[in-house]
Order: C-alpha cells, then structure tokens, then sequence
C-alpha cells in the first residue's frame, strides 16, 4: 500500500505547526511516525497536511521543580537510557522497555504515544499511574492537562484540533514500581499490562500506592480500590494478593482474536500480584 | 559415498551468503526496466457476491494509468482457466477460476481490477474511482457452515460445498476395529495458516510486441513450469516464454504456486506495450498468498492390549477456499496418505473431503499436510500409551517399521530405508546428555510448569518419480535436469533448473561437483533461475527434493565429465586414464605427483589449443537426467522443552533439540539451517499463527500485529544431531529435508506442555495453543 497523496509541511516553531494545524482540521502530526506512518500507507489515515515537528527543540529530559519534565518529542530509547529518568522515575523507564523494540523505541517519542492514546500503550498507562500532566500550545495559548482527564477513548484525547502536545510531566517518584505485561510475542502490545508503583516506610507500611492498567478498557484505567486496599497496610503476601483481586473490577477490557475480555480482566489480578510483589523486592 | 575430496558432507559456509548479508541480492522488486509501469490489483472487500457492474471509466481517465483491465477483460484473452494441476480425485469438482474474479467473487481480496500506472501510488489512486457493484450472498466462513444442510453454496453449478471426496485404504480395517482390544477416538482442529517469506511474491512481466515473447521476472519456485502454465493460460509456445528468478526471499511453498497475478500482469504488459511491475504487497500478502494448514480430522485408532496399533480410520476435512490453488486439495490428501507416518499400520481406512468455504484459496505450504498427520499420529501414540499405562516410547518402538522391512509400502507411498529405533535413541540420549530431565526436576521442585515432549516424524522427499506422479493424476513430472560444464580455463559451471529460495542450494550442488571433479569448491559457480538457459526440473524447488533430485543428476553429469578429462589428461601425459588420479584441481599419475596436468591446461586443450584424443570431441560439458525410481524417506525425532505459566497460559520454549536423518548430507551446516528454519515455522504454527475469519468471512488478521509469527524472542536455541541412512536408490544416497523441521514440531511442543501440566490431565488436539485456550485447558483439568 502506498499513502493517498498529502501536503507537507516541516514546522520551524511550535506556532507554525499549531497555526498550521489550525488551518487544516484533518491535518496529522509527524513526530516518531511509528503509528502514522503504517496508517498512512494502508489509506487508514488520509491527512491533506502532515505537519512534521521533528525539527522543532522539544526533545529534553530536566528536573523541574518535584517532577521531570520531558519534551514531548524525546525519542523513547532516548528517555530509556536517560539517568534521570531511571532514577526519578524508574515506573517511566521500566515501562519503555516494553515498547515494541529497540529499533521502533529509536523514532518513536514520548508526546507521539501520549497524543495517540493507544488503550494497550504503555505510555499512557504510566502517565495515569504518576499523575502525569500535560502541557499542550494551541492558537489560543497554552494550558496543562492531567494525565486522568487526557484520556478519553480508543485514540482519543483532550487535545484540541489546533493543539499539539509539548511536554509531559512526570511527578518525581523514586520508589518501588514495578510493570507486568502479558503479551503473545516479546514487544507485542499487551493483552494486558499492569503498572504499578509503591511507597513503603522503614516499618514495612505501605504509604503509598499507584496502580494502573492497559489493554482492559477504551483507556487506561487507575484500578484505587486496590491501591486503597495497600495504603496503610503491611504488604503481606495475603494483602498483596486480595489488593490484586480488586484490581479486575477497575477494569472494562473487550474481546478481540487474541483473547477474551474475561481472560484480561483475570489477568489483570494475576499481573497486579505479581507487580506489587515484585516491586516491594518479593519473589514472584 | 562415492570417491571424491570429502566436499560431499563438508560443513563449508555458504556461497550465497556474502551477497545476501551484505544487501547485494536482487529481488523482483530491484528489476528495474526502461518504461516500465507499476500495477496493483484492487481486491474484492466481501467475501461472497455476485458482482453487478463494475465501472472503470473514471479511473482510466487519470493522468498516470496505462491500463486498466477486470474480470471479463482478463476472461476473454485467457486460453483456459486458471491451472489446477494436482488431479488428484479423478471425479472432484474443479471450478474455473480466472485471474480476476468474472461474475461472482468467493473470498475476501480476490482480485476484481487490476490498474497499471505510473507508479504504484497512482494505481491506488485509480482504486478509489472504480466502482464495484456487489450483489452480496451469505458467507460461509467455517467448515460446520459449509457443510450444514441448508448452506449455501459457492458453486450453483454443484450440489453442495463438498467438492471432492476420496477413499485412502489398505487391509481390512473393519476386522482390525472388531478385533481391538482399544479404541481411541479423537478430533483435530488445525488453524489456518500460511507461510510468510519475507519477499513477497511479485513479478515483472514485458510482453514484446514485434516478437510476441513474453519475459517474467517471476519471484517463484518453478520457472519451468511457471513457462508452461504461461503458456498454456495465454496460448504461447513454451520458446515464446522466458521465465526468469532472481533472488528469492524465502519461498516457503507459497511461491510454488501459479498465481492469478503474474498472469495479469502478462496481459498489462501486452496492453500496454510496456514492462510491468506487479507486486503483492504485505497487507494484500494476508489474502492473495496462499494459505494453508486448515484441517479437521476425526479419527479413531485400534490397538491390542500390548500397545500394537492394528487400525486406523477416519476422515480429513480439508477446509479449502473460494477458489482452487494451483495444488488444488493436494495437502489434504497428504495429511490422509501419510497419516501412519513411521508406524507399521496395516489397515487404514482415511477418507479426504475437500470442503468449499469463502476464505483464500488452499495452496502448498512448507509441510504440505504432514505437520497434521504428524500431530495425530503422535497424539495417538501419546494417548495409547498413557491410556494403556505404557511409556509413549515403547509405543513408538513396538510400532516402528524396523529396518528390516524395507522397503515398506504404506497406503499409498513406498519408503525406502529408516532406523527408526537408532534415531529415537539419538534423541534420547541428546536429551540426557542436556541435562533436561534435571533441568525438569529442579523446575519443578521450585514449583514451576516444565516439561519435555518428543515426536517422531518420517518424511517424503526427493519427490519424483515421474511416471507415478503422472499416473496419481498430477500434470507435471518428478525429474531433474542438470549441466556441468568445465571452462576453457578449468573452471566449473553447474547450471541447474532448481531455484535458490535462501536454502542454498548453490553452494549444495557446487559440492557435490566439487566433489565429484576432484576441483576446490571455490572453483564452481551454479547458474539458475532462467528457463532460456538453464535445464528443466519437473515440478520444481519444492517437496524437498532439490538437493536430493538435484544433487544426484550433478554428481551423474560431474562423474561422467570427469572420465573424459581423465582421457584427455591421458592423452596430455601419455598413459592410460586408469592410471590417473584428480585432486585439488590436478590431474596426476598415481604414485608419481609431478607428472600432471591441472584443469586449466585440460580446459585450453577441449577448447582453444585443442589436444585430444582423435575420437574425442572438444568442450567439456555433460547433462545428466536423473527421475528417481522412488522417493525418498527422512526421519527425525523432535524433544522439546517447555515451561508453562500456569495462572495466564503462557507458554515459554527453553530447549528444542532434533535427531535426524536425511540419508548421506551434503552440508551438515544447510541442514541444520533448514531443520532451525523449519522449527521456526513449527514454533509460529504450534504457539502463534492464526489467520482469523469472522461469521461473515471477513479476515481479521492482514499484518504482522495480528499474524503472530515467531520472532527470535520466541525461538528456544536449537540442537541437531544426525546420522546418515542413505538412500540406496538415489546416487550419493541423498534424501530431502526441506520441510523436516516444520513437521515434527507441533507435536513435541503439545506434548511439552502436556508434560509440564501432567497433573491436569491437559489434552491438546488443536493448533494454535494460544495463552487463553491453554488457561481454559488447565482450569478444565484441574476440575
């Protein structure tokens, strides 16, 4: 398949290309390309205008003020590596590794998986998680959006037509985290991926919880009837485990040829558990 | 082994692999050639319709198309209808198909239109001003549909979707069930499947209008009957045919197939004056490929109490599509003509029904039917074994053919030799010697989910003979052709009808002339790929034949050839050609290495300073026909080690070892490349690949994010071991192997898993096994 024939346009400023995507209300924007770029071919997307920001100063990674603050255009491998990340945000930088491969990780960017709000991407799933923000520079100016009023269905975003997304903000979270995915095939989207961060004091209580989960929903979902079962607890291997039981009724997973709804919301138990688990240091 | 200079089972690295690692290979897609035009083909979106109208008036107006051409047009300059060669089932009901869908469409993306243009993305432009009128008619997308009472049907012409029926029988399988002392009943599913090179297929086709030749660049398997289905399709002598292959990436039996396209593409070039391009691409790849595996097979099984299987009956229902591959139901009776595989069963009764449904059509895969017959033959032996309380080996051993009883005749085939007990042995002690059982243990003991499995497959190769092929009804022979020919500077060149697919077979014949000569494998260049200048294969690079077929005609040419240098180097050194001896190039008095004479001098006296005996004609060339008397049988043992996650149903593989015998190997290092590649597919097959229809037989399944293949993520490490069991009828003692690692495989991971899950009494009887339906499997045990 070869794409239907489109105007382009490579943005020198965040202006031009939210001006440009102001102009064109079916305009798409080019960032890592990963998922537009097959669309584009299979004629599933059909844009009059590519709007191409890979030129624009938007690929950074900086600690600012309690959380990171990451240019929506930094590569995923970029932000993967990045030893800030894997310090103050070590739930981010797991949870890269499971993006497809390397190679696809090389182009794709951080704001491209945000803005194309794939329900079994992990990108949003951590954003959700961390309580993430977004900040997004439209014709009007520009204002913040929080991560669990972005999200709005399969490929669907807060994001106005004229807006572009040009920074994630990552609340600072050192602690334990851990991310479980069930895939077919090694770098597969998941049928299902937990994600899941914890805070425990000297004593063994838990302080704090964040669970999040892809694949079982139109968007990802915060499963906080588990995270409320953690808080204030000892996170014995029954606490962990009845938590995780709670984890599946957050969840509205829909069937597809590669398995069942049921099979994701059970899962969804089953990976909690064992992310938990694995990220206060226990075995799985 | 015949005399030669040890290259004949010489572990030396490949000839092609220089240019095809560092991207100096050139596939269909790098022809390149002046005016030429790019095609597409617009496909149909419904899977069963009367096509009303079909108006191309728009898009043939728009600047950039050539040509634009449908049903009808394609209908009225064909000769006859699209080829189904293998005839199999002398009374079945073969439908005429053309290369573009004429009146009625029966699968989702059968081809309705087909454009040529400037380039490819004006043909799809072109797409979008066609307009189809669909008249759409229910979908049968299942075997049940199909065969349900009040289904309708694809064919009006034919009284229901049951297109072909065939009985395969041997002894007295009533009395064999009568007399058992335990029966065992068991379905199979198997899901549809395909193979996926990652070459797509596609063609260059340039019709000259002065000479009226016709010259394909053809990404296939069987330039030389690719020429001769051309011909017949489009009226042309086979001399006005040039078919041409360049490198193939990957051709996996999808590329044996003669497909609509490249016929289509033939008839642009002629409309048009100009070459064309016509390419599948990978999305269309998910339609237009033929696909496979699809099967349901009910069987039932008699055996005596002390594990001898006296019987086996049942039925194949080959799940086929909306139109015929150019194999027609070929795999389907394979499955049912090998069923018994290495087991001496005396009664059989298989019936093959060959079942019309509205998916793509049912063509060759690599396997072709024998992955199925080997998953029921070793899910049978499993189950008896544990059913009589045996070790499933012992079951194996009981019913092996021994050696003695070759060769042995099955229900249809004659195998020619195996050791069947040796190899089981191989794979055992291969396995011991990897510490799995230990590696099994201490999982366990940590509360894990592993296990080992085995199979045991045999496998038919060097597929001939032609007068028996002929006589089963399929319309192409079973011989090889080749040349070698020594150069005037003592070179060598073997110029072969086969097709180099990535398998290697250059450097596997440039062996066995090597070999044969007396002359370094450097020395020898193969030459194939072109039916102007290359000699004739019968069927062509498929059924595992290439190297077996091909490596004995090379090594009847190479030994003729090497008599008459010997004479002539007698004639040169003045004694007689007895006493001479060839090695590394020189040709020299036995016992006295300084008098002699090299290649080089040998060349220049057959063709430019001619020095000859006086009854000697000059060149050095000889062709050498070889049609086998029978084919050939392989064998091997398959264990797998696997580890189940018993709370999602994920499967993980740790371990994949084959013991395996394909007669006297040319190239231990292809082999095994062939058995890992093969095993790969075996892997996708038994764990991943699914090509899924919905009720209304839309498939839901056209790209690599939902078409599971087997990534080197998914691939455990591979160990082979052979051992050698020649082939008695065939020079050199060559047997194929092509297909052995996809057939074995399935088996060995059920029943890995099977293993790992013993104490829920899981039963696997259908592929794939995907995380869900093996999670349902164990909660259903554990019950």
């Amino acid at each position: 398949m070869k794409a239907a024939a489109f105007d382009y346009l490579r943005a020198s400023s965040v202006d031009e290309a939210v001006e440009a995507l102001a102009a064109h209300e079916d305009a798409k924007v080019l960032a890592g390309g990963q998922s537009l770029v097959p669309l584009l071919n299979l004629r599933l997307a059909r844009p009059s205008v590519i709007v191409d920001i890979n030129h624009l100063d938007l690929g950074y990674v900086r600690r600012d003020n309690g959380h990171l603050a990451i240019g929506a255009l930094t590569r995923q491998r970029v932000a993967e590596t990045s030893s800030l990340i894997q310090t103050e945000a070590p739930l981010l930088a797991e949870a890269l590794q499971h993006i497809g491969h390397v190679t696809i990780r090389n182009r794709g960017t951080i704001g491209g998986s945000i803005a194309h709000a794939d329900p079994a991407a992990e990108l949003p799933a951590v954003a959700l998680a961390l309580d993430a923000s977004f900040v997004v520079h439209g014709t009007r100016g520009s204002r913040v959006i929080a991560a669990a009023d972005f999200f709005r269905g399969p490929l669907t975003t807060a994001l106005d037509p004229d807006e572009l997304l040009v920074e994630v903000r990552v609340p600072v979270w050192p602690g334990a985290c851990a991310v479980e995915e069930l895939t077919r095939r090694h770098g597969d989207f998941a049928l299902v991926a937990v994600f899941v961060a914890i805070a425990v004091d000297p004593d063994g209580t838990c302080q704090g919880a964040r669970i999040a989960v892809s694949g079982a929903g139109p968007v990802p979902v915060r499963a906080r009837a588990a995270e409320a079962a953690l808080i204030g607890r000892t996170l014995s291997a029954l606490v962990i485990s009845e938590a995780a039981q709670q984890v599946p009724a957050a969840t509205e997973p829909s069937s597809d040829i590669h398995a069942p709804a049921e099979y994701r919301r059970e899962m969804s138990a089953v990976l909690a558990r064992r992310a938990i688990t694995r990220a206060i240091g226990g075995a799985r | 082994m015949t005399e030669g200079n040890g290259l004949i089972g010489a572990r030396v690295p490949r000839q092609e692999d220089i240019r095809l690692l560092t991207g100096r290979a050139r596939f269909v897609d790098d022809v390149e050639l002046p005016g030429m035009l790019e095609a597409a083909v617009l496909r149909s979106p419904v899977a069963h319709a009367r096509i009303v109208n079909v108006d191309v008036s728009a898009a043939a107006k728009l600047p950039g198309v050539y040509a634009v051409v449908t049903g009808a047009d394609v209908k009225a300059v064909v000769k006859t209808p699209q080829p189904v060669i293998w005839r199999i089932i002398p009374d079945m009901f073969i439908p005429d198909g053309y290369p573009l869908a004429v009146g009625k469409v029966r699968y989702l993306g059968q081809g309705i239109v087909a454009v040529a243009a400037k380039d490819r993305a004006t043909a799809e432009d072109a797409f979008e001003l066609i307009d189809v009128e669909y008249e759409e008619l229910p979908a049968i997308s299942s075997l049940q549909d199909a065969l349900a009472e009040d289904a309708p049907r694809l064919y009006d012409e034919w009284p229901s979707n049951v297109i072909g029926r065939t009985t395969i029988p041997k002894g007295d399988v009533t009395a064999a069930f009568a007399e058992a002392d335990v029966v065992l009943t068991e379905s199979f599913r198997f899901a549809r499947q395909m193979g996926t090179p990652l070459e797509t297929r596609g063609s260059v086709a340039t019709w000259d209008p002065f000479t009226d030749r016709l010259d394909v660049w053809l990404g296939t398997q069987s330039p030389n009957l690719a020429r001769e289905l051309f011909g017949e399709v489009l009226g042309l002598s086979a001399d006005k045919v040039r078919v041409r292959t360049p490198d193939l990436g990957g051709g996996f039996g999808n590329k044996f197939d003669f497909y609509g396209e490249e016929i289509v593409a033939a008839i642009l070039s002629r409309k048009t004056g100009k070459p064309v391009k016509l390419l599948e691409d990978r999305a269309e790849s998910f339609v237009a490929n033929a696909h496979s595996r699809e099967q349901k097979i009910d069987v039932e099984l008699a055996a005596k109490n002390d594990g001898t299987i006296t019987g086996i009956r049942g039925t194949v229902y080959g799940v086929l599509g909306g139109e015929l591959s150019t194999i027609g139901i070929g795999p389907c009776w394979t499955a049912a003509a090998l069923m018994t595989g290495p087991y001496d069963i005396q009664n059989i009764e298989l019936n093959v029904v060959c079942v019309a449904t509205n998916k793509s059509p049912y063509g060759s895969y690599r396997g072709y039917g024998l992955p199925k017959a080997n998953f029921v033959q070793e899910h049978l032996v499993e189950q008896l074994a544990r059913r009589l309380g045996m070790d499933a080996h012992a079951v194996r051993r009981k019913n092996f053919i021994p050696p003695e009883a070759f060769p042995y005749t099955s229900a249809i085939f004659t195998f020619d030799s195996g050791r069947y007990a040796e190899c089981l042995d191989l794979c055992l002690k291969t396995v011991e010697q990897a510490g799995w059982a230990e590696l099994r243990e201490e999982a366990r003991a940590a509360g894990k989910a592993v296990g080992i499995g085995y199979s045991f497959h045999n496998e038919l190769t060097a597929f001939g003979p032609s007068r028996i092929v002929n006589l089963a009804g399929l319309q192409h022979s079973g011989f090889d052709e080749e040349v070698v020919r020594i150069d005037s500077t003592g070179h060598v060149t073997v110029y072969t009808g086969q097709s180099a697919i990535g398998q290697g077979i250059h450097t596997a014949l440039a062996q066995v002339a090597a070999h044969s000569l007396g002359v370094p494998l450097e020395h020898v260049t193969v030459i194939s790929g072109d039916t102007d200048t290359c000699p004739y294969t019968g069927y062509g690079t498929g059924a595992s034949r290439a190297a077996a077929v091909g490596g004995a005609a090379v090594l009847g040419a190479a030994t003729r050839l090497k008599a008459k240098v010997l004479r002539i180097a007698g004639h040169i050194l003045e004694v007689s050609p007895d006493d001479l001896a060839v090695e590394d190039g020189r040709v020299y008095v036995k016992g006295v290495p300084d008098r002699s004479v090299s290649m080089a001098e040998i060349g220049d006296a057959a063709y430019r300073r001619i020095k000859l005996p006086e009854d000697e004609s000059p060149t050095l060339e000889e062709r050498e026909v070889f049609d086998p008397t029978n084919v050939a049988t392989s064998f091997g043992c398959t264990a797998v080690l696997a580890e189940v996650d018993r709370e999602t149903g994920v499967v993980r593989l740790l371990g994949y070892l084959i013991a395996h015998d394909c007669g006297t190997v040319i190239n231990p290092l292809i082999v095994d490349g062939q058995l890992h590649g093969g095993a790969a597919q075996a892997v996708g097959g038994a764990l991943y690949e699914e090509l899924v229809y919905d009720g209304d037989g839309q498939i839901r399944t056209t790209t690599f994010m939902d078409y599971l293949i087997p990534t080197a993520s998914e691939i455990p490490p591979f160990g082979i071991e052979h051992m050698a069991t020649p082939a008695e009828h065939i020079p050199g003692g060559f047997k194929g192997m092509g297909e052995a690692g996809v057939i074995g495989g399935g088996a060995a991971v059920a029943h890995a898993i099977e293993d790992a899950l013993h104490e829920y009494g899981v039963d696997i009887s259908s592929l794939p096994i995907t995380p869900p339906r093996l999670l349902a499997a164990i909660r259903e045990g554990s019950q």
